[in-house]
């Protein structure tokens, strides 16, 4: 081999290593491929240096080109980073950059993380968000903190366990009502033997009750009593709510009886029927009508006690019900009574209040139950003489 | 005491009149050089001397250099529990200060020590004084060619050095555990820069100049037969491996600053 081919041999393979030196330090800071420059902000890059890795999702992007102090004090240091242009596509304007470690001590370098689908593109130079290093000395101090308050809260565990053992050393050795409930095997008989006595005291409490009402029964018949029930009308003033609903039915009355309280009963207050035949053309029209249901509304004038007439009222219609289940073929189901008390206007004060029996035709519904007495108000319109717009109130 | 005084004067005289001599030589080397003519063929002879014939011998070296690098690295890396630092810490010590430090005194050595011997000995039986007489500048055809063959032969040997120390010291380091070779290059270069390899690679050339300048000043300047020769040899390697060195802590502290 010639001396110059020697010399020719040796500089090519020395400047090949030196080519592929180049290049592989090229590829580390981008220097052949396109990139673009991010800036991030920081108060302290944490000894970020000049050259270190910029990752995007944990990838090896860029480089940090350049780390600047701030030209006065309050503003912050700024980390300008050349990124490759692959990852334009991923880092958008919402892109928040941290400085990282790598481990406990390794080297520095700045995550960038990936931005929202969308949000715009960031552009050349441009400043992105920053969240502060987390540094070591700091970790420390927080650690610290949470240690010292672990430390407290073991420290009340103990001495709430303390407390506890207490309480159960007192138990045991009988000491309190706990205590007592526990270890005195006395004590728990006698409340044993009292619940057994309170029973059969019940027991006798309730045939005592039993006993009172058969005799109250016997009473309401005696020779000196019968009168005053005779003359209100009606023995049992529990039987006022068996068959009492709280409203009209909604549809229609096929056919309705109107009477005056006057025409049927004996006085102003009682509920004492004296010329029942009046009723017997209602009578005759519930036996042979296939009807739905059929209410007996009873109201009186605006005078006298408002409680003693809702009573009145109530009492009167369950007393021509009665009448008219007693003496008519149909089924006593569908006939109810509805007792409205005082009603203003329509009832003329001779009359001693009115009465109606209302029939509605087949397929109406059964209004509810009455729970209890109620005082309503108010009357409108011509077939549907007595309207009522349930307001309940309580029974004092 | 006179005498003391009188050796301590002639000692310093001798100090200063050295680098009035060197001061002079270069300028009179640089001034041939820069004039046509241009001595192509010995400059090609030269080139050939220092670069490819120095290949072997800075190529072995540079092989050690590797192994004992990776050696060492991963005695020291393991206990601090920084294995994965291994190849970063090989590229680095290699390519920023022992390749190019070990090229210089490896080639300090062999050339410095070839060329002060060739030019004293061409002094003392007074070719250099024929060579003058036939109109031909001897600093042109002599000094100037050797230096500017060292200039330009030291940074590609130290690129040899590196590569072949790097292979060495990844062979040594995979022969141990598993590494590929291109996970430590990625690794090795991880965070790599430009200005933290090139200037550290051609900082060389200062060797070169070093070398050649010495070398050749010190054979030139031979007196007094075959003792001064194998003289001029021993001082041209002494002075240029000790100038290598002290001009390695100028340059430096130059590349750090110039070169962050």
């Amino acid at each position: 081999m010639s001396r110059v081919a020697r010399l020719g041999a040796f500089i090519v393979a020395t400047l090949a290593v030196l080519a592929a030196g180049v290049f592989i330090i090229g590829s580390k800071e981008y220097l052949f491929s396109s990139t673009y420059r991010l800036r991030a902000q920081f108060e302290n890059v944490a000894g970020l240096a000049n050259g270190a890795d910029v990752q995007v999702g944990g990838v090896h992007s860029g480089t940090v080109t350049g780390i600047e102090l701030p030209k006065k004090p309050g503003n912050k240091v700024t980390v300008i980073m050349e990124l490759a242009r692959s990852t334009h596509a991923i880092i958008k304007q919402d892109s928040v950059a941290s400085i990282e470690t790598e481990g406990m001590l390794g080297n520095q370098y700045v995550a960038i993380s990936f931005g929202s689908a969308g949000q715009a593109d960031v552009r050349d130079g441009e400043i992105i968000q920053s969240v502060p290093p987390l540094e070591l000395g700091e970790l420390l101090a927080k650690t610290n903190a949470i240690l010292d308050s672990s430390q407290q809260a073991v420290l009340n565990t103990t001495l709430a366990t303390a407390h506890l053992n207490s309480i159960s050393a007192k138990i045991d050795s009988g000491q309190g009502t706990v205590g007592a409930l526990v270890n005195d095997k006395q004590l728990y008989d006698n409340l044993e033997q009292t619940t057994t006595t309170l029973h059969d005291t019940m027991q006798q409490a309730q045939i005592g009750v039993t006993d009172f009402q058969e005799n109250m029964e016997a009473l309401k018949h005696n020779f000196f009593l019968s009168g005053y029930f005779k003359k209100r009308g009606y023995e049992d003033s529990s039987d006022l709510a068996a068959n009492r609903v709280a409203e009209l039915p909604q549809a229609l009355p096929e056919k309705t009886f109107t009477y005056a309280a006057r025409q049927l009963f004996d006085g102003r207050d009682s509920a004492r029927m004296k010329d029942q035949k009046t009723l017997n053309e209602a009578g005759d029209f519930l036996a042979q009508t296939q009807f739905g249901v059929a209410v007996v509304v009873v109201s009186t004038g605006m005078d006298g006690d408002s409680q003693k007439d809702l009573v009145l009222t109530e009492a009167r219609a369950m007393v021509i019900r009665e009448y008219l289940v007693e003496n008519f073929g149909f089924d006593d189901s569908q006939l109810k009574t509805l007792g409205m008390g005082k009603q203003a206007g329509a009832n003329l004060e001779a009359d001693w209040g009115s009465i109606q029996i209302l029939i509605y035709p087949a397929g109406t519904e059964v209004p509810a139950g009455k729970p209890a007495p109620a005082v309503t108000s108010s009357t409108t319109g011509a077939d549907r003489p007595v309207q009522v717009t349930a307001v309940a109130t309580q029974k004092p | 005491m006179p005498s003391v005084a009188s050796s301590a004067t002639r000692l310093f005289n001798g100090f200063f009149e050295w680098f009035g001599s060197l001061g002079i030589f270069s300028w009179q080397v640089l001034r041939a050089a820069v004039t046509p003519p241009y001595e192509w063929r010995e400059l090609i002879r030269q080139l050939d001397e220092v670069g490819s014939k120095s290949l072997p011998l800075v190529a072995m070296a540079g092989a050690a250099i590797g192994v004992i690098i990776s050696l060492e690295a991963r005695y020291s890396l393991s206990r601090f529990g920084a294995k994965s630092m291994f190849p970063a810490t090989l590229v680095y010590s290699v390519i920023q200060v022992m390749g190019p430090v070990i090229t210089g005194l490896v080639v300090s050595g062999r050339v410095g020590a070839g060329m002060g011997a060739e030019l004293a000995s061409m002094k003392v039986t007074e070719q250099i004084d024929a060579i003058e007489a036939s109109a031909i500048n001897p600093y042109r055809l002599l000094a100037a060619t050797r230096i500017l063959a060292c200039i330009l032969m030291l940074p590609l040997l130290t690129l040899a050095t590196d590569a072949c120390a790097l292979l060495t010291g990844w062979f040594a380091q995979a022969l141990v555990e598993p590494l590929s070779f291109h996970q430590f290059i990625e690794s090795g270069f991880s965070g790599a820069t430009f200005n933290a390899f090139l200037p550290q690679t051609f900082k060389t050339t200062v060797y070169g100049l070093i070398i050649g300048l010495i070398a050749c000043f010190q054979g030139m300047r031979t007196r007094g037969g075959a003792a001064g020769v194998g003289r001029a040899a021993t001082n041209s390697v002494v002075l240029a491996s000790l100038f290598l060195i002290l001009a390695d802590v100028v340059l430096v502290k130059f590349i750090l600053v110039f070169f962050p």
